[in-house]
């Protein structure tokens, strides 16, 4: 997982650039560029607000409500995909349970929202959403961050289930029934756009973390913790930092996921399929990288909705996903991204050399 | 005083339970460094062995455990040989990635074999038992906390006393010093989760006599085995029996004894206790301080 580029030193003068550099940076321009171009349509879209209108003026894609439904799907993903790639990713730490983030900010909004509870409108309840998951992270992460390797990987696991209990158990957040946030018949389109909205933040908000000060800081620490703490990095802090930034965003998905599938229980909110999926996006299209995760939503996705998903059986596709699991780790553990551009082509001699290098 | 002295009895019984489970949890994590998230599917694998060989051939459960231990030793050998030993070299994460792999692998594999019915193993003699002072004691649980403690003794026995046993330690100790003295790693990876699979197995065998079975009853014993090698500390079969026992017994009187809890805190409980011991006394009860 070491393949986030550290950018080379700056070259001395008179001297030519390093090559890698340039690469990198072409690399980077395009899928940025798209993300720009996206954050454009978005708001060009957000007039229309339900496929009856689209309709009506004939834009293709958004008249397809399945199709609507995979595009707000794969946008909650790379919301998570990338929030997770924070921590496991950049940070080095590969927590198991930040699907607890998603379902407490289900949770949040649903309270926030419902009628018989806080009944507040729905932009407070998404707004609100992020937030108590953030907090939650900040407080547990200062117990659960001072673990390392399986011991955090299990106590993030832990979390998860626990905190899914308690709330099942609670019966003010719905109990074993779960709650009923009001459906929106009016606006369809909506969450499709508050979705990718809330992902387009996901992936500037990595960006932003990866070329700061902050994010060579998280670099360092998954490079060497003592090494780091040395040189001046306040690693408790950084952390810390980095889990409730992944908290925060998740908690943000799982707040429109809420209002848009206006129904939340448990086994929804802290769903262990969910869990496992936005490590496996994030570790499959390149953990560490800003657009890996992102790729790996893509594909999985893809493998999700047309391979897996159209078998009628469900264990199928849950046996599948674990096939892949198996597969990415023995023979793409470093990611798809690492095929363009980065050290690796996909080749037999490569895949032979990936299973060279961890095997017995 | 009386109910508290009954839910001791029942909290030391169930922890037999929790001690079969955790042995081969604890090996393969102390010995190849792997946490196996695919333990409790193994559990259930056994406990599903268990169920064919009792509903169509009328074996008793007791009497099938060689079969079971035998047939979990060959998979899990196998699942090693052929899976796992491609990633032992990787970064923990990975191992945590695959071994989660393989257990969505075996329990939709059962969900496909088996569907999702309740199914049990019922001799004639479950759910009669004998009662001491009033306190009851139930034959079967008694049996399976007797068979987890010749369980922790066997595999003490193998570990310590023969050839095998020095060559699966010397490998948990130094993997590249015991390759030097001629250790095949290979054999040695697979044979300790091999002898770990058969003690899951045995345990699922325990456990289909005690509770109803289905394909996903497994899960959640992964986590109660991390907890009960943790609260034991990490390496020695000595600490896992402990760690078992006491495990059982703070779950039962939590559930029971304190107002408020109940049977849907299971998990709750054992997290809480995972975090207490993980920030007080990381090296486990019977750990010496690294």
């Amino acid at each position: 997982m070491e393949q986030v580029q550290v950018p080379p030193p700056p070259s001395p003068p008179g001297t030519a650039p390093a090559p890698r550099a340039r690469v990198n940076g072409g690399r980077l321009r395009r899928p940025l560029l798209i993300v720009f171009l996206l954050a454009v349509l978005l708001v060009l879209l957000a007039p229309l607000t339900t496929t009856d209108q689209a309709d009506s003026l004939g834009v293709p894609v958004l008249v397809d409500r399945s199709q609507i439904r995979i595009l707000t799907t794969v946008a909650m993903f790379v919301v998570m995909a990338s929030g997770w790639n924070l921590v496991g990713g950049l940070t080095g730490y590969g927590s198991f349970g930040n699907v607890a983030f998603f379902g407490l900010g289900a949770y949040t909004c649903a309270v926030a929202v419902d009628v018989h509870r806080l009944h507040l409108p729905m932009a407070a309840g998404i707004a609100f959403a992020p937030l108590v998951p953030a907090a939650f992270a900040a407080l547990v992460g200062l117990a659960l961050l001072r673990l390392r390797g399986h011991y955090f990987a299990i106590a993030t696991l832990g979390t998860a289930v626990a905190v899914g209990e308690v709330v099942k158990n609670v019966d003010y957040l719905g109990g074993a029934t779960g709650l009923f946030p009001p459906i929106l018949h009016s606006a369809d389109l909506l969450f499709l756009y508050l979705m990718v909205g809330a992902a387009l933040l996901a992936v500037i908000v990595s960006r932003l973390i990866l070329r700061s000060r902050f994010g060579y800081g998280l670099i360092a620490i998954r490079e060497n913790e003592e090494a780091a703490s040395v040189i001046g990095v306040n690693t408790t802090a950084y952390k810390v930092g980095a889990f409730t930034v992944a908290a925060a965003l998740t908690g943000l998905a799982g707040g429109v996921f809420a209002v848009w599938n206006s129904f939340i229980n448990q086994e929804l909110g802290f769903s262990l399929d969910f869990n496992i999926q936005m490590i496996l996006m994030a570790v499959l299209g390149g953990a560490g990288t800003l657009f890996g995760p992102v790729l790996g939503v893509i594909v999985l996705e893809f493998l999700l909705q047309n391979v897996a998903g159209r078998s009628d059986v469900a264990v199928y596709a849950q046996i599948g996903l674990g096939l892949l699991l198996a597969v990415t780790v023995i023979f793409v553990p470093r990611g798809i991204v690492d095929f363009f551009g980065g050290s690796s082509r996909l080749s037999l001699a490569h895949l032979r050399r990936a299973l060279r290098e961890t095997s017995a | 005083m009386q109910l508290l002295l009954q839910q001791v009895v029942l909290g030391l019984l169930i922890g037999g339970i929790y001690v079969a489970v955790a042995i081969g949890f604890s090996l393969v994590w102390g010995i190849l460094n792997i946490v196996n998230l695919a333990h409790g599917a193994l559990v259930m694998v056994g406990a599903y062995v268990t169920w064919l060989l009792f509903a169509h051939a009328h074996l008793d459960p007791f009497l099938s455990l060689p079969v079971v231990a035998v047939a979990l030793f060959a998979f899990g050998y196998a699942l090693q040989r052929i899976l796992i030993n491609r990633v032992i070299r990787a970064p923990l994460f990975f191992t945590l990635l695959l071994t989660f792999g393989v257990n969505l692998m075996i329990v939709n594999a059962l969900l496909v074999l088996f569907k999702s019915d309740f199914r049990s193993v019922t001799p004639s003699y479950s759910g009669s038992g004998f009662g001491i002072a009033s306190v009851q004691v139930p034959y079967i649980r008694l049996a399976a906390l007797g068979v987890a403690v010749v369980l922790a003794a066997a595999v003490g026995v193998l570990l310590n006393r023969t050839r095998t046993g020095a060559a699966i330690q010397a490998v948990g100790a130094d993997r590249d010093a015991a390759r030097l003295v001629g250790v095949d790693l290979r054999h040695v990876y697979a044979l300790t989760f091999a002898v770990a699979a058969a003690c899951a197995g045995v345990a699922g065998a325990l456990i289909s006599t005690i509770q109803a079975i289905t394909p996903t009853a497994g899960e959640p014993y992964t986590l109660q085995a991390f907890v009960v090698v943790v609260l034991g500390g990490l390496g020695r079969v000595g600490a896992t029996v402990v760690g078992g026992l006491v495990f059982g017994l703070v779950e039962t009187l939590g559930q029971t004894m304190v107002p408020g809890l109940g049977a849907g805190w299971a998990n709750a409980i054992a997290f809480a206790i995972l975090v207490v011991v993980l920030i007080a006394r990381p090296q486990g009860l019977m750990g010496r301080r690294p």
